[in-house]
Formats: structure tokens, sequence, C-alpha cells
């Protein structure tokens, strides 16, 4: 019997949470001495560093160190995949606001004054900032990759229809709560503790080692909890840590460093902007015979993640449709922005919303349903299984998925009164569109789909779970302590999963990827196993009874309700804490570590074939959205959502993963908008203008369900990962919106960019809607500069 | 006179003086007082984590009210009760709210958490049954990230409003109250003085008792910055943009927060915050009404007041296509005496305003619609709910037997200052209401502004929504009686 698993276990922080309790970084006392810390940046997105001064800033009351690249002890130069990023800047600044100048001070005041008085002399280069203006210049972050599958020239030569152009989609910023922050605080000779909003406190441990030039063995990284991350912690907290690590050394005092919202929203990477050349050849019926997408993605100064981004988009590029002829292409292109990062969905929302844009454009180019384009292309579950870089669809009920949610949804029906209620004259214009997801699971880096946990019983019978994985929000830690509560039949509140902290766990992965689940559950589990063993044959010895004829049988121990007893004498029963003292006594171990890799994932980048994924999560979503046509306002009417996330480990976790991705993910695609001056300046950079969805963008009406699927047994419980996935079921409601538009816009294939503003939507109604020809095909691209952008759009359909 | 300010904090009495009193209240309690539950975001009122429930006395009664302690300076709180998110859980007992949103999954990082436990705690003060609406409506200041917001709708309703001790159930007032009332008339001065970049500066404030006095600190610091609710000129404090050395509060001035009927016109006082001008307006202006519901965020219009948005002179001020289509009058008072100013003549350039250093607004009058008058009001914005408008537009028609007798446009946020778009409404009178009228005016209307792009949106966009705003109109207008 499970106990724990499966059930609705409040957050193991919600009372925290609620009462205000919780601790985040800067609710933390401030210790004896402490000291705060900030940065200068560089005035310019391009250029050379001819002085700075900061003699002035030193003489402020409260100051006691301003630090340069000069003042580093050990390494300046870091790159999770290529090590091309200066944390403090050397002699190129290569984007607005990189960090120069450290200072730290007894106090905020003095902070703020001594900023203002440290003088940084520049000679600026020209910047870039577009996709095309660094393809022009060739300026490129790694190289261009490819995953291939038979031959998309002779697909389009033979083919009915072709269609192509460029799709455009624009960044995201995070908007975690909580923004960037870290303490270090100095041990004895070299030691140093560092607490950090971090997703990934090993590398934390590592890039402040190697800032300071000591060993990784004298840094203890730890995270207790993050205030949201959703990716913009798994690099990016690196720089605000080793800015306190390196104040914390020279001053030997405790350094505390956090992020204003607007410091960190101007400075941090982002979700990368996209552009994206695509050529798709489709029968008549709609089936999709052959495609090539080139992706372009804007990947800012520096590598950070983006290669293994892009990797990710490449591997998403056909989503849930069976593509024989397609060829994938993915550039990233360097230019003059912080440099961008992960972001939940990790480059797949980016591509999943060409492949939809381009069955949207398939309908209403053939006037067909697009419903009936994605169930014709969807992958099969005996045939058109394969992917474009060879793993085998396994497992999924896609296919179900459609039909199900169409009924529930009464898709058809609405479909049809959506095409009605547009013919009727009004100011009022409506869309409606259903869009599948198949998602990934694992890291596509094959080496990071590794755990290790850390499993202490103390003698009351209580226990301490230490994994690598970081808690965000995401319900990781409460859904290990089911999953540990269930190995021993405990309650889980005699379960508590510990800070997270490098001195348990070491090596360990970032928790992302949606596997935080998947790699650290089952790493506690193992370890749990192990404590098992030892219990368990303690159990059997004390159970077995010679007068009755019972032989000690470890098999016939059961670990149920806080119990221990033998499934033969079921009376005979043993508190859990009482057979934990008893091992005590007995001297056996109380303690273990567990480890876990994934089987079987193995990617091969070079030839771009393999099997990234231990599996894949999967869903649709169906979307109505009305839009004012006179102004472009859109309100989201109606969603119903249906995923496959295997058993859930607990529902009320889950369906706050859903629903909180599908929600974040409807703001990147509708009125998340960063808007630059053309200095590269990010002037949208606090929630007055950068517009998150507010509760009064929630649907009206949101229906949201899970499926059972028997095929999927593997993974911890047979449970799916589902942190990320959900994100991209929101392309459905960008989806409806380009559905909406196919209504005004005559006999055209409407475009339409990400995000779909108010402004962005009336700007093709306007488009499509004007009898006098203006310039409106005005100009495109993946980013919005305030300065008017040049190059224009061309639309083709090609009938062959 | 005094020189500190009186305020309780769950239940405890401070006095507050000197550099203290110079901050955001958020930092006081994070700072000072270790009371780390309210958090800090974005330092200007937009995000609602950092939201308390302030309690100010009116007809002798605690009454409380959400707000943004980030914008809200400790100056600001004289004679107020403040409880914060430690001060829910009472005795050791979680409040109502707080169980349910554990049992309902509401939180997920946390850190939005304790700002949408006390907003919703603030929401059964009234002990009326909530709907969905009413929850959606009282939550719009706080964001959350995380959780897509559906799980803590559903944590609010699922709590039985009966069941909720009030605020003042829990810190009994009594005590409070007659120690407001024994401070509330006095005069306060305090100051400080702050060494800025090796400058000393010395910081004043004033929380004057009487008009009179008023106007003559006004007169001695004559670039002092008034302080009504904050919520424009702390967010610019805050940001580093202005930064005045002497403030002068108009928290404990009387008898400024009237709203009346009174012969042929409605008079609003200076200090009336939008919260209680929503509720006015409700059956008076309903056309208005419906725009102070999206009028930033229950925290803003608990205490942001109209005198505040249009002394503030922002081009996309919500209230001011409406007082200018109304032709609204302002009084402005000094040392020197009163006058009244129409709004329409009130803005000259950008942030330049009729006004001069020594005046004070001290009422805001105007008449009500007559029968023949038609008005509309829009605010365009990127998000629908706390946002600042793109656009934002009035339009009061009076017709007659399909022409149009006289029409009233003002456009905000297409120039410097709110405008009223005088050819397109010479061009509009006399004609005939119809479809064809306002498509030509819409074109008439995009070549009398000069609107710019900016972080917002396109200067492209502005011009569009200005033509198409009339057609809007059109429509609203025929939809209500149909021609
Ligand atoms: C999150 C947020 C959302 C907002 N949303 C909106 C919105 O949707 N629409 C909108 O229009 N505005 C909005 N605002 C702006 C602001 O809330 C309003 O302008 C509000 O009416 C200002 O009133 P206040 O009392 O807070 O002004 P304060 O900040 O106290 O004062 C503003 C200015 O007016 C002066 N002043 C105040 N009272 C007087 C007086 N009696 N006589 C002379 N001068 C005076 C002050 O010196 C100051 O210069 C928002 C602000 C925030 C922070
Ligand atoms: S911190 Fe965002 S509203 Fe106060
Ligand atoms: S729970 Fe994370 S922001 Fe709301």
């Amino acid at each position: 019997m499970m106990a724990a698993i499966g059930k609705k276990i409040p957050h193991d922080s919600a009372l925290g949470h609620v009462t205000g309790e919780a601790l985040y970084i800067d609710d933390i006392p401030f210790g004896k001495n402490e000291l705060v810390v900030d940065f200068v940046g560089s005035p310019c997105a391009h250029g050379k560093i001819k002085s700075i001064d900061f003699e002035k800033a030193k003489q402020i009351e409260g100051i006691v160190g301003i630090y340069t690249h000069q003042d580093i002890p050990g390494h300046n130069l870091f790159g999770p995949i290529i090590v091309d990023e200066y944390f403090l800047a050397e002699e190129l600044c290569e984007y607005l606001g990189q960090p120069i100048v450290i200072i730290a001070a007894k106090n905020w005041k003095a902070v703020k004054q001594a900023k203002q008085l440290v003088n940084i002399q520049i000679e600026a280069y020209e910047p870039v900032f577009s996709i095309e203006q660094a393809c022009k210049k060739n300026q490129y972050l790694g190289e261009t990759r490819q995953i291939k599958r038979g031959n998309v020239q002779n697909a389009f030569k033979k083919s009915e229809c072709v269609l192509e152009d460029t799709f455009y989609s624009n960044g995201q910023d995070h908007f975690y709560l909580e923004s960037q922050a870290a303490i270090a605080y100095p041990g004895e000779t070299n030691e140093l503790t560092i607490i950090s909003s971090t997703q990934n406190p090993t590398e934390t441990q590592q890039v402040v080692a190697e800032l300071l030039d000591i060993g990784q063995h004298e840094v203890v990284s730890i995270c207790k909890r993050m205030g949201g991350a959703f990716g913009g912690k798994e690099t990016q907290a690196a720089i605000p840590a080793m800015m306190a690590a390196l104040a914390a050394y020279h001053t030997k005092c405790p350094a505390r460093v956090v992020y204003t919202k607007d410091d960190d929203m101007k400075i941090t990477g982002k979700r990368h902007p996209y552009q994206t050349h695509y050529k798709a050849a489709f029968t008549r019926e709609g089936q999709i015979t052959g495609l090539r997408v080139d992706f372009y993605s804007n990947g800012g100064a520096f590598a950070d993640l983006s290669t293994a981004i892009m990797e990710r988009s490449m591997l998403h590029a056909e989503n849930a449709y069976y593509i024989p002829h397609i060829e994938i292409n993915g550039t990233v292109c360097k230019t003059n922005f912080p440099p961008n990062t992960a972001f939940r969905g990790f480059g797949g929302p980016q591509s999943m919303a060409v492949i939809e844009n381009i069955i949207e454009e398939i309908s209403i180019y053939l006037k067909k349903d697009a419903y009936d384009i994605r169930t014709l292309n969807c992958y099969g579950v005996k045939k058109n299984n394969v992917t474009p870089y060879g793993q085998i669809v396994k497992n999924t009920i896609l296919p179900e998925i459609f039909e199900e949610l169409s009924q529930t949804a009464d898709y058809k029906q609405r479909y049809a009164a959506v095409k009605h209620f547009n013919q009727q004259k009004s100011t009022k214009l409506k869309g409606i569109a259903m869009t599948p997801i198949k998602f990934g699971i694992s890291f596509t880096t094959k080496f990071l789909n590794q755990g290790n946990a850390l499993v202490n019983i103390y003698k009351d019978g209580t226990v301490q779970v230490s994994t690598g994985g970081t808690e965000m929000g995401q319900g990781l830690n409460t859904k290990i302590r089911q999953i540990v509560a269930d190995e021993f039949g405990i309650d889980h509140n005699h379960v508590k999963l510990m800070p997270t902290s490098t001195e348990k766990n070491n090596n360990t992965s970032p928790t992302a990827a949606s596997a935080g689940t998947d790699l650290n559950g089952l790493a506690a589990m193992d370890a749990c196993q192990k404590i098992r063993a030892g219990l368990i044959g303690l159990a059997s010895r004390h159970f077995a009874s010679v007068n009755e004829g019972l032989a000690p049988a470890p098999e016939c121990i059961r670990l149920e309700g806080g119990y221990v007893f033998d499934e033969r004498l079921p009376h005979k029963k043993l508190k859990f804490s009482e057979l934990i003292m008893a091992a005590y006594q007995e001297r056996i171990s109380l303690g273990a570590r567990g480890f876990y890799t994934t089987p079987g994932v193995d990617f091969n980048r070079e030839t771009g074939k393999g099997n990234p994924f231990f599996y894949y999560t999967t869903g649709c979503c169906v979307a109505e959205v009305l839009i004012e046509r006179l102004t472009g306002n859109l309100t989201i009417e109606r969603i119903d959502l249906l995923m496959d996330i295997g058993e859930s480990i607990n529902p009320g976790i889950d369906r706050g993963q859903i629903e909180g991705g599908l929600i974040q993910g409807i703001g990147w695609l509708t009125n998340e908008e960063l808007r630059y001056q053309d200095n590269g300046a990010l002037l949208s950079y606090s929630p007055t203008t950068y517009k998150i969805p507010n509760i009064q963008d929630l649907p009206k009406i949101f229906h949201v369900n899970t499926i059972k699927n028997p095929h999927h047994t593997i993974n911890v419980r047979r449970s799916k990962a589902v942190g990320e996935p959900p994100f991209m079921l929101s392309l459905s409601v960008w989806a409806a919106v380009k559905n909406a538009l196919s209504y005004v816009a005559d006999n055209q294939i409407p475009k339409l960019r990400i995000p779909a503003t108010s402004e962005e939507i009336l700007r093709r109604i306007t488009q499509y809607t004007s009898k006098a020809q203006t310039d409106l095909e005005s100009a495109e691209s993946e980013i919005s500069l305030l300065s008017s952008l040049t190059n224009t759009e061309k639309t083709r359909v090609l009938p062959v | 006179m005094r020189d500190y300010i009186l305020l309780y904090i769950n239940g405890k009495r401070y006095q507050v003086s000197g550099e203290q009193i110079f901050q955001p209240f958020s930092d006081f309690l994070r700072h000072e007082q270790g009371l780390t539950g309210t958090k800090v975001v974005c330092a200007e009122g937009d995000c609602g984590a950092c939201t308390a429930l302030l309690g100010t006395v009116k007809n002798h009664e605690l009454i409380y009210e959400i707000f943004n302690t980030c914008i809200y300076y400790v100056y600001q709180l004289d004679c107020q009760h403040v409880v914060t998110i430690e001060g829910l859980k009472a005795n050791g007992h979680l409040h109502a709210v707080q169980q349910s949103m554990i049992d309902h999954f509401s939180s997920q990082c946390g850190y939005c958490t304790p700002g949408f436990v006390v907003a919703a705690a603030g929401m059964f003060e009234k002990k009326n049954v909530l709907s969905e609406q009413d929850v959606r409506y009282g939550l719009t200041g706080n964001l959350c990230r995380c959780t897509g917001y559906q799980p803590i709708i559903q944590a609010v309703l699922a709590v039985a409003p009966d069941t909720v001790p009030s605020i003042a159930e829990c810190f009994p007032s009594s005590a409070m109250l007659q120690d407001f009332e024994q401070h509330t008339t006095d005069s306060i001065a305090a100051h400080y003085e702050e060494t800025i970049t090796g400058k000393s500066v010395i910081k004043k404030f004033f929380n004057p008792a009487t008009l009179q006095e008023i106007l003559d600190c006004k007169k001695q610091y004559p670039a002092a910055a008034f302080v009504a609710g904050g919520t424009d000129i702390s967010v610019q404090m805050n940001k580093g943009k202005v930064h005045p050395d002497t403030i002068i509060s108009l928290s404990n001035l009387p008898n400024l927060d009237f709203i009346k009927r009174q012969e042929e016109y409605v008079r609003i006082g200076p200090k009336v915050c939008w919260a209680e001008l929503e509720h006015f307006c409700k059956n008076t202006f309903p056309e208005w009404h419906k725009t102070l519901t999206v009028f930033g965020s229950p925290q803003i219009r608990n205490v942001g007041t109209i005198a505040g948005n249009i002394a503030n002179a922002s081009p996309v001020g919500d209230s001011l296509p409406f007082l200018f289509v109304m032709n609204a009058e302002v009084e402005l008072s000094s040392v020197h005496g009163k006058r009244w100013v129409d709004i329409n003549d009130f803005y000259h350039g950008y942030k330049n305003t009729e006004m001069t250093k020594e005046e004070l607004i001290t009422e805001i009058r105007l008449a009500p619609l007559n029968a023949v008058q038609k008005m509309k009001l829009y605010k365009v914005s990127k998000r629908k709910d706390l946002d600042i408008a793109i656009f934002t537009a009035g339009i009061l028609l009076e017709e007659m037997d399909g022409v149009i007798q006289n029409i009233r446009i003002a456009y905000g946020g297409v120039g410097p200052v709110v405008l009223r778009l005088l050819e397109t409404e010479a061009f509009l009178k006399k004609k005939q209401f119809c479809l064809e009228t306002f498509r030509e005016a819409g074109k008439l209307a995009r070549g009398e502004i000069t609107p710019i792009s900016d972080v917002r949106a396109s200067a492209e966009y502005r011009l569009q929504l200005s033509e198409n705003i009339l057609l809007q109109f059109y429509y609203d207008v025929c939809e209500e009686q149909p021609c």
C-alpha cells in the first residue's frame, strides 16, 4: 500500500510561505560586520575600457572596498559549455551593464552614492543587436548544428504545395519574484560558505573556488529555496555569488548581494529571441511531406547555455508530428545583449511555435480546420513514430489525447461557432486552436543525467533527506518527501528535506530540464533501499520464531503505516521508531547515499542521431480568444487542457505546475514585451512596463485534466516530469489569435509574431483590412528596438 | 507640535523620528524591525509583494484597507495602525486564508504569498460572501509568477466569511483610537541632516494640521513636495528620479476628503482616494466608474488621490480625459487666496501646469451629465489591469435628430499633455451622426496629434488608436441606442 505517493500533500514550505516565516536570502538577519555588495556595469553595449576611476567613490563614508578584475586571485573567465564569459570585464565590454567594478560597503546608502562616483570611460564600438546584424558580421556562438532525415530538396520538388517564410519570436524575462541574491561567509583560512538563490549549487561552488583560486573542497554552497527561478538561476546565479565571494575574500566579512528588480531585469539573460526561416512541403490534404527550418537564436554576448538550448530547439522542431523529410539547422548568434539563458522549455517553445505556425498557415491556405491537419500529421503509435533524430516515440498516447480533448472541449462545435461569429457584423473577432506538445525528458548532455542523495534516519525514526535538487517552488522537496516516506512506510511529516548543500551532495547537476524529481527522487530511493536492506534483515530476524516454525524471511517484511511486520504474522507489529532504535543498537547503518543515472540516454550531436530522451511528456490544449477589432485587445475566453503526466506523485503540485506553466507561456506569447532603446538598454525593466499575466488575465473558463497512460511503465513511481511541458501548451492561445486573424485576411495568410500584443494584433488587422495599400508591411525583427527597423517581410505561398 | 510619527504595527506602539521616518515603510519593517515576511520585489507598487493592511481612523473606527508598503513612507503613517503578515497569525493560530492557501496549493515559490494572504485577508473585513469576480478584483494588485493564480482564487473562495475574525477583533482598537485622537490634531515637524556625496543636506518633513498652516509652509518652502497618497511621488523617490529635501504631507489635514453633490456641481476634495470615488461614481458617473475599476490596483486606489493624479500631470493620467470633456474646474489655494482654473487650461506642457509653487489643489468640481449628453471613456493598455495607459480618450456627445450638436474629444498618451482635438470637434459639429462621419473624423484626428514611440507602444499604434477609437465610440453609442 502506498501511503503518501499520489496524494495531495501540501508543499513542504507552505506553512512558511503563508506566514511569511519562510526565509529567502535577503530575509536572513544581517550578521556582525556583514557588508552589502553591488556593482557598476558597462555604460555601453560594446566598447573598450579606457579607464576606471573610483577614487572619489572610495571616499564615501561606509565604503569598505572597491574591486575590479585585477583583484581576482584566481580565474575571471567562465562558461558552462564554452568558456568565454568574463565575470568582471577586463578590456572589452560586450553588453550594457556588464559588471566591471564591485563595491562593498557597510550600508546600501553608501553603495548608492559610491556607484554614482565611479567613472568608467569607454571607447564605444558599434554594437550588434539583431540576428540579422550578427549574421551579416558572421558573429556566432558555437557552430551551426544539423539534424536531418530523408531528402528535403526532393520533397520540395515533388510537392503539391510549398510554403516559405520567416518567423519571429521575442524573448521573455523570467520575472522570478526573488531577484538574484547571495551571501558569502568567510571561514577559517580559505574556507568559504556561500548561500545563494541558485538552481545549481555545484556550479556556484565551482566558480567561486576558481575565482578565489582555492579547492572546491574549501567551498560549501547552499541553497535552501528560491523565490522562483524558471531557468534564470541555472547559470546566472553564479555572477552575484562571485561578487559576494570576492568581497568576502578581501574583507573577511560576510558579504551580501541582492539585485534590485530593475538591475536584475536589465543585466540578466532572458529567453532567446529567435528568427526562423522555414520551408514546408505538403499535400492538398495537408500532409507535411518535407520541412526545412533554419533556427537562429539571439544568444547575447556570451555562450552561456545557448548551444544546449539550440539543441533542444532542434530536437523539438517537429513537435508532435511525423515529418518524413526534414532538415533542421541551428545557429546561435552573438549580439551585445546580456547572455541569454535557460528558461522553462529551454528552446522548446521557440521551435514548437514555428511548427505550430506552419500548421496554422497550411490550414489557412488549404481552408481546412487546423485540427485536421494536426491529427493527420501526428506521430502514430505503430507507424510514423520515429523522430528525425532516430528515437522511437514509444508509449505515448497523443492520438488519444487529441480525440478525448476534442470531445470534452466540444472542439468541432466551437470551431463552427467561431466561424459563424466572425461572419456577423461586429467589432469583435474570435479565434480557436488546439495544439499538442511532445516534450522530451532528460538533459540532452548525457553526463548531466545523474543524481545523488543522502538519507539519514535519526534515533526517533525521523528522516532527513538531502539531494542535489533545489527547491524553487516546483515542489521537488515535497515529492521526494513522499517517495522517501513510502520507502519506509512512514508518515511524510517524519521526513524532512534539508537545504541543498554541496557538503552533502557533490557534483550535482542543475535542477533543470524538468528532471529534478526523476533524478533526485530515484537517487533518494536508492539510498532508502540501502538502508531498508539492513532494516529488513534485522526485522526478519526479529520476527523469526522458532516456536512457530518461521525462519527469517526478508521477503516477507513490510514497512507500512509507521510499522514494520512480517506478513506471515501481521498482528505482531513493531513501530518504525522502535525498529530504528533496535537497528542503532545493533550497529546497523541508518544513513546512506544513493545514486542514479538515467538509463539508455545518448545523443550524438555530431551526427544528430541518438536517443536523447528517456521518455516524452505529452498533452494538448484548446484555446478560444476574443479580439477587439478596433484596439487589438485580446481576451482569453476559454482553455481546455489535457496532459499525460503518468502516475502523478502529487496531483496538487502537478496541477500547479501545469496551470502555472501554461499562464507563464501565455505571458510570453501575449503581453510580455522586451523593448529596448537603440543603445541596447532594456526599457521594460520592471513590472510597470513589463507586463506578466495578472490574475484578471486568467481565462474565464479554465479546464485542466490529466489522462491515464497504461503504457508508461518507467521512471520514478511511473510518474512523468511536468515542470516545463505545460509552458508550451500555451501556444494554443497564440495559434487561436492567428486563427482569428485568418478571418480578416481575405485570401492572404496573416502573419503574427511573438508576442501577440494588442499592438501587434491591431497592426495585423489594419494591414489586412485597410483598403488603401499602406506601408504596413513594416519592419520585422526578433527583438523590439525603439529605433525603426529595416527589412521587410515577405509572404509567399507557392502552389506548385 | 511633535517631531515624531506615532504609529502602531501589529498592535504595538511606535514613535519614530529623525532619519527613520524618511524611508519606505517596507524598509522600516524589514531592516529596522526584522519583519521580513513582507517582501519587496519592485519597490514601485506594481507587484503587491509588500502588501500590508492600513488601519485609518474613519468615524471613530479603525478601517483596514490594503496598501503597498514599498511606496508608503514612514512619514505618511502618522496615527495609523499597520497589520503585516506577521500580525495575521494571531495568538499562534493561522488565519483562515493562510490555512486555505496551504490546503489549495496556492504557493509555489512562496515569494508572492504573504502579499496575497494579506490582500485576501483584507477582503474579508466587510464580511460579505465573495464571488470569483470579487476575488480576482481584490487581488489585481498582486502578481504571482508561479501558480497561474487559479489555486489562489480557489483558496479564497473556500473561506467562509463569517468564520474570519475581523482585524478589529484581533487587535482591539479602543486604546489605539484614544491615542490617535489625542495626537491627530498635532502638527508635525521633523528633520535630519544627511551627507550625500560629501554635501550636507537637511531633510525636512512637515505634517500641518490646518489649511492655513500648510499654505504658510508651502510659501516658506516653495520647492517642497506635497505628498498625498504618494503613489506617484514615492515611486519617483524610490527610483531616484526626484529627491525633495522638504516634504509636506496632507495626511492630517482635515476636511479635504469630501465628495458631495451641491447645486449644479459635484464637488470633490483633493484628498479623496480612488476607492472612494469608485464607490461614489457607480451611480453618478457610471462611465467614469468603469475606468476607475481598471485604475491601478486596490492597493493604489486605497491611497492614491484625485488631486495627486491631476497635479502629477502625466499625459496618461486616467482621470484626465474625463475631467477634460466634462470641463471640470480645479480650485487652487495659496496664501494669496483662491482661484478656479478650467482643467482644459491647466496644463501648459509636459509636467508643466498652471499651478504656482505656492499653490495647493483644494477642490475639483464638475457638473453632472445632462440628459442629451452621451459620454464614453477609453483606456488602452498593454495589460487590461494594473497598467498605465498607452492611450486614453474621453468623448462627450450632444446629438439631436441624428445631427451632432456638440462634441468634445480629449486624448491622452498622444502628446506631452492630454489634448482636446479641437479641429476634429469642429469638423464633427452639425454633421450627421453616422459611421462615415466618424471614419472621416478618425482620419482628421490622426493629423491632429504627434505621438511618440516609447516603452509601452509605437507612435503608429497610437495613431491607429486615435483613428479607431472614434469608430469604437460610434459603435458603442449605437449599441446603446440603435441608430
Ligand atoms: C502601481 C501603480 C499603478 C498606477 N496606476 C495608475 C492608473 O491606472 N491610472 C493613473 O492615472 N495613474 C496610475 N498611477 C499613478 C498614481 O497612482 C495616480 O496618479 C494617483 O492619483 C496619484 O495620487 P497620489 O495621492 O498618490 O499622489 P502623490 O504621489 O501623493 O502626489 C503626486 C503629485 O501630486 C502632488 N500633489 C498631491 N496632492 C496635491 C494637492 N492637493 N495639490 C497640489 N499638488 C498635489 C504631489 O506633490 C506630487 O507631485 C499608478 C501608480 C502606481 C504606483
Ligand atoms: S514591492 Fe512591488 S508593490 Fe511593493
Ligand atoms: S508562488 Fe512564486 S511568485 Fe507566487
